[in-house]
């Protein structure tokens, strides 16, 4: 048993398919967990893309993508009404 | 409509937002949890060199990577298009007067990024060359100042053993400063003592030569009271023949 790593210690790749509502069930939901995910995010975004010596603009452009995207769903059920 | 507005943003805003912020907060540095623990010395890894790379700008490369061994080459694109025709036919995509503004701003950019793309990071590439080598002509400045104050400090403690020689010397002073008065005082005690040994021997001089003066006199009173008148008249007549014969004799030979 000392071998296999703990439910909660687990990235979310390795996590079984079973073992999944447990493990975000698991997860830390407080405040400052869910800023610390936040800023965990937005480090390894940024410094993947951006914190670079010679970025490119598919730093930016995926963000901008991402908001296109996200603006789209936001007003599918406007644009649908409006077309019917 | 969002959509437009983001695009015409990201086409003004894109060149310079292209090579930003490259000296942001995401820049490590050693953790220290004000003192509890040992503080984290792993050196400060390098800025990578170029950034994740992405495909048509707009997905990173990861994804084709993960699909490759189950579809090959070519099957992230084939996702790509069965989606964009699903969604287009089952009208989850509406096709609205703005999709086409919108296919007509997209080619604009991506025309201007293929054509000026390069250059632009260029320059942008430069002026961050620029600020990098003046940050780390700081460090270098602070590095040499604190490297000049910790010689400083050496030298300062190399004088410090050196101090004897201060001490060594003002001992050779005192030394011989005592060893002349000494001797001056010696000197001194001599010439006293020989003065007072002179003065004995000048007075037993002086007596002695008092005796003899006084013996020769009192030898001479005495030989002058034994002359009798009569031994004196002898001797003057003695002396009287003797002169003549002496005369005699000295004018018998010039003439021979």
């Amino acid at each position: 048993m000392a071998s296999l790593v703990p439910l909660k210690e687990k990235k979310l790749m390795e996590v079984k398919l079973g073992e999944l509502p447990s493990w975000i069930l698991m997860r830390d939901f407080t405040p400052k967990g869910i800023a610390g995910a936040f800023q965990r995010g937005y480090d390894r975004y940024y410094n993947k893309y951006i914190n670079v010596r010679k970025g490119s603009i598919s730093g930016v452009n995926m963000i901008l993508a991402a908001y296109v995207l996200f603006s789209y769903c936001i007003s599918y059920k406007e644009l649908r009404s409006e077309e019917a | 409509m969002l959509s437009r507005v983001v695009f015409a943003a990201a086409a003004t805003a894109a060149p310079c937002l292209k090579n930003a912020a490259v000296l942001g907060p995401g820049v490590l540095q050693a953790t220290r949890a004000f003192h509890t623990g040992q503080p984290c010395l792993t050196p400060v890894p390098p800025l990578p060199e170029y950034g994740g790379k992405v495909r048509l700008g707009l997905i990173p490369e990861e994804f084709f990577q993960y699909l490759y061994p189950k579809t090959g080459v070519t099957g992230p694109y084939m996702l790509g298009t069965g989606l964009s025709l699903y969604c287009l036919s089952k009208e989850i995509y509406v096709i609205t007067p703005e999709t086409f503004s919108t296919i007509a701003v997209v080619g604009l950019m991506v025309y201007v990024i293929k054509k000026y793309g390069a250059s632009i990071g260029e320059f942008i590439d430069k002026l961050n060359e620029q600020k990098i080598a003046q940050l780390e002509e700081v460090k270098q400045a602070s590095i040499k100042q604190i490297q000049d104050a910790i010689d400083g400090e050496k030298a300062q403690q190399a004088l410090v053993q050196k101090r004897h020689y201060l001490f060594d010397v003002q001992r050779n002073n005192i030394a011989m400063a005592l060893e002349v008065t000494y001797r001056e005082r010696l000197h001194r005690v001599y010439k006293e003592v020989k003065n007072r040994l002179d003065y004995h021997i000048s007075m037993q001089d002086m007596i002695r030569r008092k005796e003899q003066e006084h013996m020769i006199d009192w030898v001479e009173k005495q030989v002058v009271q034994s002359i009798s008148a009569q031994q004196e008249k002898e001797t003057i007549t003695k002396c009287i023949q003797d002169l003549k014969l002496l005369a005699k004799k000295a004018q018998a030979q010039p003439v021979m």
